[in-house]
């Protein structure tokens, strides 16, 4: 049974989401490197981690008329929402806070992110980094509410908010092997709210890095981390919601889930760089046609088999 | 403990490299993207993002000033290098780490500019037509039809001009981009003061605009809605963007409500030699070209190409394969040693269903039109949208690769790396031609799918005017 932490897991877990979005950007930096033909060493995938130093001495960007406290807040925003919504997540059998509507909180700061991510591209005033900021409300119109409700087939599952509940319920059958549509299109939904890989379409190279293009020094850092951070919150998260937390064999619970976390994360990093930047103008209509039916079945399959219990 | 000093060094280990490309550095900018990748020094696309501001090819003057407004939005610390030829490309990259790492150097480094010294009304037309390319929504259709009709265009003002294009950004922002280089965080709360001056931009009903900034116009755009436009100019110093291209666009939201082609670059550059077509320039004045070097030379021409639709497309990891690709094959290596990496280059991106799902239906060319308006190579052969043309391209790097060995020589006839040659007629010439036609209509993310599924080699046409000029 999951529980409430002490006070000093409020500390922890920010310090372990870091340290799995490090992890995930070494990853990264180490198939980057085999790809370019340099040497696939440990020293070539840590050197993603010179943008801190390089972030701290950059001089700050200034902009012509820019909206400099919506811009400041939007790219805060980030990266603090990321970090907020681990405060749910339950590594091993504990969480900072098992609320009761942890479900809910997870998604609440996601949806944080839209705002973030448009007020980061709508603030320096310039015309490519507002259009990332379009676009990421765009692909927010695509992946959201096929996310949201294979959160809900999970929730409707465990017939609980509670992160804990969930993961408890899935003694003997994971949510992943009987709710794989749910799991497929969280996963996607992880990729898109951290826009990477094939969700980098707020970023988008066409547009010059779009959100990113005008950032620059500790603003830049903020958004780059932002990213990494909510790739590993939402990894993090799908080991309660689909892979059933810290159950398993013969290591205590906190191992399991350290386990589970570290292979979907592997499983992101490999699928950022297998797919080209899906358009959210193709995206909106394969997912209203396609995945929100889809989910929406998905979605129906706990509730009747909970209504037949 | 030298804490700046420390971290100077760390950032200069791992620097952002803003490669800009003049007409004729074909050959540097690659020498430099090789360098760079086998270094880990990632690239930049904009100058918010860069250390490094690596300008490759001869200098030409029609870009000057773009370039110098790219180097004034660089923020600090930073260095910059300007490397004519591909054997000057190492060292100017030490150096220039060199510099990034020196506090010493970056103190003595002169500050961007705060104020030009040019007329206060010259920079006031700047800021009206510089406007387009940049701010979000800064741009009154009255300011610039001032600007276009009020005065003859002048060098300074095309210059001008060009500023906003390339990586977004304005000449505006020069003037906010550094309060002294010692502090490196200075905090921009005066930073306006500079366009309370000429921030009027009277006879807009008096209505106060934002920083003095001009607001956008409206009007219909497809779907009958109205809608604030922007003019945002693409080029000619956008990151993989064809070298000295030029396009306005005139954007609702991001749908390209119509292209217009900047002619000026395409007579105003520097006569030059286009990398891609060297074999047959040579061929031409007689000297004995193998047709295996032609089909090299053709081959890493297209994977120059395809790697640019890659990074646009958003798919940087097999964009780089396909550039380490050309650059082995532009080394000379046999075709043995690159027949499995180029095999799953071509079943990854020309058997994608994704790439092929996002780019179906794109910028239809058919075969017909394209040879109406003159299309020789690969894009009329492909017959269709850009997804087409991909495949063709890959189609045809397999095709080259298998005959590097060829000792033939080289047919004039055969065709070059964007169709068949002709110095009067390049065949990159039509190629830019139909651009305006085939963006009207397409959102900016298509708009830059189509562009570089026909790469057009603007330095094909540079040779065109050279040898005009000969001629004449």
């Amino acid at each position: 049974m999951v529980e409430a932490g002490a006070w000093w897991t409020l500390l922890a877990a920010p310090a372990l989401l870091l340290g799995f979005a490090v992890l995930a950007v070494t990853a990264d930096a180490a198939l980057t490197a085999r790809d370019a033909g340099r040497p696939v060493t440990v020293s070539a995938a840590m050197r993603p981690l010179l943008a801190v130093p390089r972030a701290l001495v950059a001089q700050p960007r200034r902009m012509p008329a820019p909206d400099r406290m919506l811009w400041r807040a939007g790219v805060v925003s980030v990266p603090v929402a990321a970090v907020l919504s681990t405060l749910v997540i339950p590594f091993g059998n504990v969480a900072v806070a098992d609320l009761s509507v942890g479900v809910v909180w997870f998604n609440a700061m996601e949806v944080m992110t839209w705002a973030g991510l448009w007020l980061a591209g709508w603030g320096p005033n310039a015309a490519f980094s507002l259009v990332g900021g379009y676009r990421f409300l765009a692909q927010g119109l695509a992946y959201e509410l096929p996310l949201m409700f294979a959160l809900i087939s999970t929730a409707t599952g465990a017939q609980s908010l509670r992160v804990g509940d969930i993961a408890a319920a899935q003694y003997g059958l994971w949510y992943a092997v009987w709710m794989p549509v749910a799991f497929v299109v969280y996963l996607a939904g992880v990729l898109a709210f951290s826009f990477l890989g094939p969700f980098a379409y707020p970023v988008g190279q066409d547009i010059a890095g779009g959100v990113l293009s005008e950032t620059s020094g500790v603003d830049r850092l903020m958004l780059q981390a932002g990213r990494w951070l909510w790739l590993a919150a939402g990894a993090a998260m799908a080991v309660p919601l689909f892979l059933g937390g810290g159950a398993g064999p013969a290591l205590p619970a906190w191992a399991w889930s350290l386990i589970k976390t570290l292979l979907v994360l592997a499983a992101l990093v490999a699928a950022v760089r297998r797919l080209p930047v899906i358009r959210a103008d193709r995206y909106v209509e394969f997912a209203w046609v396609v995945l929100i039916p889809l989910t929406i079945l998905q979605a129906l399959v706990p509730a009747l088999v909970n209504v037949n219990r | 403990m030298d804490l700046t000093g420390t971290m100077l060094r760390a950032a200069a280990a791992r620097p952002r490299v803003l490669v800009v490309c003049m007409p004729g550095g074909a050959a540097v900018r690659m020498a430099a993207e090789r360098h760079l990748r086998l270094r880990d020094w990632p690239p930049a696309t904009t100058p918010a993002q860069a250390d490094l501001l690596f300008v490759a090819g001869p200098p030409c003057a029609y870009l000057h000033t773009a370039v110098e407004r790219l180097w004034q939005d660089l923020p600090a610390p930073r260095a910059r290098a300007h490397v004519r030829t591909a054997d000057g490309v190492l060292a100017a990259l030490d150096a220039a780490r060199a510099r990034l790492a020196s506090p010493a150097a970056q103190r003595e480094q002169e500050p961007p500019a705060e104020t030009d010294s040019r007329q206060p009304q010259d920079r006031r037309r700047e800021q009206s037509s510089d406007q387009d390319g940049t701010a979000g929504h800064a741009f009154l259709e009255e300011a610039a039809k001032d600007g276009e009709r009020g005065e003859e265009p002048s060098p300074d003002r095309s210059n001008g001009r060009y500023t906003g294009s390339g990586s977004a950004h304005s000449s505006l922002k020069q003037h906010h981009g550094d309060h002294g280089g010692e502090e490196k965080r200075g905090d921009g709360g005066d930073a306006h003061e500079d366009h309370q001056g000429h921030g009027g931009h009277g006879g807009h009903g008096g209505m106060e605009m934002p920083g003095g900034l001009p607001m956008a116009g409206q009007g219909e755009d497809r779907d009958g809605l109205t809608l604030d436009r922007l003019h945002v100019p693409l080029g000619p110093l956008l990151s993989d963007w064809p070298t000295g291209l030029t396009l306005r666009l005139v954007l609702q939201g991001d749908v390209v409500q119509a292209a217009d082609l900047d002619e000026e670059p395409l007579v105003a550059s520097r006569p030059v030699e286009s990398f891609w077509v060297q074999p047959w320039l040579r061929s031409a004045v007689g000297e004995a070209v193998g047709s295996g070097e032609a089909a090299r030379r053709r081959a890493a021409a297209r994977l120059d190409s395809l790697g640019r639709l890659l990074v646009v497309a958003g798919w940087p990891a097999e964009a780089m394969k396909a550039r380490r690709l050309r650059d082995d094959l532009l080394d000379g290596a046999p075709a043995a040693a690159l027949a499995s990496r180029l095999e799953r280059l071509g079943r990854r991106v020309g058997r994608s269903r994704t790439l092929l799902w996002l780019t179906r239906g794109l910028g239809v060319l058919t075969a017909q039109d394209a040879q109406a308006a003159g299309v020789s190579g690969p894009a009329a052969r492909a017959d269709g949208d850009v997804a087409a043309r991909y495949r063709q391209w890959l189609t045809d790097i397999r095709l080259d690769v298998a005959r590097l060995d060829d000792p033939s020589a080289l047919d004039p006839a055969e065709e070059s790396p964007r169709g068949r040659w002709d110095a009067r007629q390049p065949p990159s010439a039509a190629l830019v031609g139909l651009l305006p036609q085939l963006l009207d209509g397409t959102e900016l993310a298509a708009a830059r799918l189509i562009v570089a599924s026909l790469d057009p080699d603007l330095d094909e046409l540079a040779a065109h005017s050279r040898e005009g000029a000969a001629r004449g």
